[in-house]
């Protein structure tokens, strides 16, 4: 025969697929596919978002694409090579001096900028009646706590260096942010033309150049192709620039875990329920072939159908992934660039074409396969009478791409790698438990759910085998989110220092911690600071030891020492211990970075001096708890006799300004530095990302749930002839509910606990080689997902339990 | 019009082999209504999937309307059924998501031809359903759906109808019904007719039984 392509024919044939779709059990299927499309959408839109957030925090961090700092004048090599790549610039040139006013002096850090600066992020000036966004010439602009300490007001002179200025008001909020608090220092603003004439940069000054560069990515890569870098210069990038870049980064990890475990509970769900539905269409398939139907009118059939799904999914999928991406978006509402960039079209491309790749072996296997029913199923139903080829060499085809797009990717190998033994070691518990719980002792209704478990013990395992794999990756998801928030607690503890005095002399040591300790303030131990560089390892060149290595501070640039008795109890030691003398504990990153060992000897630069010690010990730094901490930690003996100036930190509360006025004018060399504000900032920061890390979590926990809930409600229809029997033989309405929660109960609890495990084992691997922290164990999640389970049993059952009541002869008339 | 010669067929499954036909030889001539009857697993439904051509013998030749079943492929089989034969099943086997009207007409979309909507209202009408075309089997009683079918089977005009158990999921009552359709329809377009029963009353209504034993045919 062959098929007359009639007009009306396709149109006839459209009309019933979509009637089919009604009708029959297609509609699960759509819903797979849609949350396939729309958590994918959803996902994938947020995490370009996290990228466009992550890069302006970093580039607002340093309000600039990227910043060349030098402790020397900037190349003219380097200002000419920017004009070429015709980059925007913004100089500023920034050093400490002392400030005067008639009542008191200060030592400050003055930031000489141009007209242009900053080129990113914000700068607020006000002097009270308006606000400004940059600084001009003649203008002076000081840090507010600088009014007190100077005793003056907008309109007043303040002598900076040689130069008179008047104040023209003060800064309200700077541009950038650093955990690091030797760079936070009160300071003040002067625009660059004004700079001579303070007289502050002389040859020999301490002085930091900064050349801050705004341009096209590429633009920036050939610029710094041309410029070769001496030991005082480097280049800081929107990467190096900011602590909380680490929080993103591990957003934008979670993001993409949650996207992968999200697609595969949807693929899981995809393929359960077209198995389903293939199996409720054999007869129907075999009578249309008795009919005459042939294999190609069937093929034409099944693919108007599949593309009315994959339309209708698509279509749905991305409206509801549009809206989620939205709802998703609103806790980071104040950290996204505006105007807000538009994220293309690529989540919904990548959408539609994983939803493809998933739907070719999900729905290809089964549905070709029904093509190969034979027609004789019509009279005698027997699985010997399909014939023709296998096509599970379809499950290649999202196989392949998953491989190529996530190779590199641990953590979903991680993931992939627990579903892959849960498998495994389900199979086996599973039946282990219930045959030895089959020989116990059990009420009628338990040991029916029993017998009935152990009898179909390969669909049963399926099913079981789904359940948990959805559990388990339910609770991979939520534990993830947990144990992250965990760890970003220790970002700013509630009580974490927001104070730094450093710059303190000797000789006003004694005086400036007894006014500290009088006012009951809360404080570290102070800490001696010199300032060095390392320059030889075991008689080496540092950086020819380290083999190029310069990802650490420790080889780029001086940085501050400190020697004591012995090891701060707030950093944890690693190997070795501590010694008496000639030694130095070194921080653990610095010694993984540089190859350093317990013995190796160390060669440092202090003020022109040559000094030697010898690892005693390498330990871990918590550089979140903003109390002070050190790279190196010498012992007394190496730098008791060099030169140095002590640091503090502390907790202020709000009433304790009096003090810090008070203690800023009697020690007016002393540099203290007040982050509360900056700690508000970051906390703020992160509580928009944990809201939106949890937003996304629970998204992904209703897909586990709806995904239980298909499985359950398929699980449970299959068995609805049965059921219906029982009633039909008498059963009561209360022997059919115990013997349902009998057997999905207990595959519930069986399930729950076996997921528990895989959960534990996974996100214990996620945390160790994906995130790089430490495991921890979750002895509520063992409750929790029983309980979970049997809520949405419940659901299902309550759902159900009708159509379950009715008895067969009812059901058939 | 059909014709059997030495057919077998033999199953095979993980443990043994199973001989469900043994050596039929058999003859139907055009018009003649047939009963095969027989105990269960006597081999009456596997007889009559090879004679529809739904399946191959193991053995042996069957010419249907003159073409050689055996020697043709699963599409050239379905092909000379879309043109030839008809069905009535036991379990009626309607599309639960098309009307009656529509499951009537359906021979007509698998053959890709436009839909004869009046020949499928005449039919409805012939076997009592003019008032219920638009319903779907949901909302059919058992009989009414039995005599959908029945009209879609006679919807091709067929040369031959199979009729596997056509009464085996009806009441008494509703069976006599079907069943006196079904003769006058096979009357009417003067169909060969070939029915697997238990029914003996139905049996004999046919103008020929064929008992079916252990595979083995033998005629009464």
């Amino acid at each position: 025969m062959s098929m007359n392509i009639s007009p009306t024919l396709n149109k006839r044939l459209f009309s019933w697929s979509l009637s089919e779709i009604r009708h029959g059990q297609l509609w699960p299927v759509s819903i797979a596919l849609t949350l396939i499309i729309a958590c994918i959408f959803a996902l994938t839109a947020l995490a370009e978002r996290m990228e466009q957030v992550v890069v302006k925090q970093g580039k607002d961090a340093l309000t600039a694409d990227t910043v060349f700092s030098s402790a020397n004048p900037i190349p003219d090599i380097l200002l000419a090579a920017t004009q070429q790549q015709e980059l925007t610039l913004s100089l500023q040139t920034r050093f400490a001096t002392m400030a005067f006013s008639d009542n008191a002096m200060k030592l400050i850090t003055v930031k000489s900028v141009d007209s242009q600066y900053p080129l990113r992020g914000e700068m607020l000036l006000s002097d009270d009646k308006n606000t400004f966004t940059h600084v001009k010439p003649g203008e002076l602009w000081l840090d507010e706590r600088l009014f007190s300490q100077l005793s003056v007001n907008t309109g007043d002179v303040v002598t900076v260096g040689d130069a008179d200025f008047v104040v023209s008001g003060r800064i309200v909020e700077e541009p950038g942010l650093s955990f690091n608090p030797f760079r936070q220092m009160p300071s003040v603003f002067i625009h660059d033309t004004d700079l001579d004439k303070t007289g502050a940069v002389q040859r020999g000054s301490r002085v930091r150049f900064s050349l801050f560069i705004n341009g096209d990515d590429r633009a920036i890569s050939r610029l710094k192709e041309q410029v070769t870098l001496t030991p005082s210069d480097r280049w800081r990038d929107q990467n190096s620039a900011s602590r909380t870049n680490e929080v993103f980064q591990r957003t934008e990890q979670y993001l993409s875990l949650t996207v992968a475990i999200v697609v595969i509970m949807a693929a899981t769900t995809l393929v359960l329920t077209c198995q389903h539905y293939v199996s409720t269409r054999r007869k129907t398939i075999a009578m249309l072939k008795s009919l005459g139907a042939s294999r190609a009118w069937i093929g034409r059939w099944l693919s108007i159908q599949v593309f009315i799904l994959l339309l209708t999914a698509t279509v749905l999928g991305i409206a509801i992934g549009v809206l989620l991406e939205v709802a998703l978006r609103i806790p980071l509402v104040d950290l996204l660039p505006d105007p807000l960039p538009s994220y293309g079209l690529s989540p919904a491309l990548i959408a539609v074409m994983t939803s493809v790749l998933i739907a070719v072996p999900a729905l290809g296997i089964p549905l070709l396969g029904l093509l190969n029913v034979s027609a004789a199923n019509v009279m005698q139903s027997s699985s010997d009478y399909s014939s023709g080829k296998s096509y599970r060499w379809l499950i290649l085809v999202p196989i392949l791409p998953m491989i190529v797009a996530y190779y590199q990717n641990t953590m979903v190998w991680i993931v992939l790698g627990g579903i892959l033994v849960l498998f495994l070691v389900l199979a086996a518990l599973s039946l282990l438990i219930t045959r030895a719980i089959a020989k116990m002792p059990l009420k009628p209704a338990l040991k029916l759910a029993i017998s009935r478990i152990n009898r179909s013990s390969i669909a049963t395992g399926i099913q079981f085998g789904a359940l948990t794999l959805s559990l388990m990756l339910l609770a991979v998801m939520w534990l993830v989110r947990t144990d992250l928030l965990t760890d970003w607690q220790r970002t700013l503890p509630a009580d974490a220092p927001n104070a730094f005095a450093l710059n303190i002399a000797p000789y006003e040591r004694e005086a400036y911690l007894a006014a500290l300790d009088e006012q009951g303030i809360e404080r570290s131990d102070d800490y001696p600071i010199i300032r060095g560089r390392l320059v030889q390892i075991n008689g080496e060149d540092a950086k020819e030891y380290a083999q190029g290595g310069e990802g650490t501070d420790a080889l780029r640039r001086e940085i501050n020492f400190t020697f004591a008795n012995g090891i701060p109890e707030h950093n944890e030691v690693l190997d070795g211990a501590w010694s008496e003398r000639n030694g130095v504990s070194v921080e653990s990153d610095v010694a993984s970075d540089l190859g350093l060992e317990i013995g190796d000897d160390l060669n440092f630069v202090i003020n022109c001096q040559q000094v030697t010690a010898q690892v005693n010990s390498i330990r871990e730094v918590e550089w979140r708890d903003m109390k002070p901490n050190f790279y190196f930690i010498f012992t007394s003996d190496v730098l008791a006799d060099i030169p140095a100036t002590y640091l503090v930190s502390f907790r202020l509360k709000e009433q304790d300004d009096s003090l810090i006025n008070q203690l800023s004018r009697e020690h007016p060399t002393v540099s203290l530095m007040d982050i509360r504000s900056m700690g508000a900032k970051i906390q703020q920061l992160l509580t928009q990302i944990v809201w939106s890390i949890t937003v996304l979590a629970g998204l992904g926990v209703i897909a586990g749930v709806m995904l239980i809930f298909t499985l359950l409600r398929l699980s449970l229809g299959q068995r609805q002839s049965e059921i219906q029997l029982y009633r039909t033989l008498g059963a009561s309405k209360k022997r059919v509910t115990q013997t349902i929660w009998a057997e999905y109960g207990l595959m519930s609890l069986i399930a729950g606990v076996i997921a528990a495990i895989g959960a534990e084992l996974v996100v214990g691997a996620l945390m160790v080689y994906g995130f790089d922290l430490l495991p921890s164990l979750h002895i509520t999640l063992w409750f929790a997902l029983p309980i979970v389970t049997f809520f949405t049993l419940a659901l299902v059952v309550n759902s159900m339990i009708r159509g379950l009541l009715v008895p067969i002869n009812k059901a058939f008339s | 019009m059909i014709k059997t010669n030495s057919v077998s067929k033999v199953v095979s499954t993980k443990q043994e082999q199973l001989t469900i036909l043994e050596d039929i030889n058999l003859d139907i001539k055009t018009g003649e209504s047939v009963a095969i009857v027989g105990s269960s697993g006597a081999g009456k439904s596997t007889l009559m999937t090879l004679l529809a051509g739904l399946d191959t013998p193991s053995d042996g030749v069957i010419e249907l309307l003159g073409n050689d079943l055996t020697s043709l492929n699963d599409e050239a089989r379905a092909a000379i059924r879309s043109e030839f034969v008809g069905f009535v099943f036991q379990s009626f086997l309607l599309i639960p998501s098309l009307s009656a009207l529509d499951n009537v007409t359906l021979p007509c979309l698998l053959k890709g031809e436009d839909e004869d909507t009046e020949r499928a209202k005449s039919l409805l009408t012939a076997v009592g359903l003019e008032h219920r075309m638009e319903h779907s089997p949901a909302q059919l009683s058992g009989g009414e759906q039995q005599r959908v079918a029945l009209a879609r089977a006679f919807m091709i005009q067929p040369k031959v109808l199979f009729a596997d158990e056509p009464t085996g999921n009806l009441d008494q009552q509703t069976a006599e019904k079907v069943i006196e359709l079904l003769f006058e329809l096979n009357k009417q377009h003067g169909t060969t007719l070939i029915l697997v029963t238990h029914d003996m009353k139905l049996a004999e209504l046919c103008e020929r039984r064929i008992r079916m034993h252990a595979g083995k045919l033998e005629e009464s």
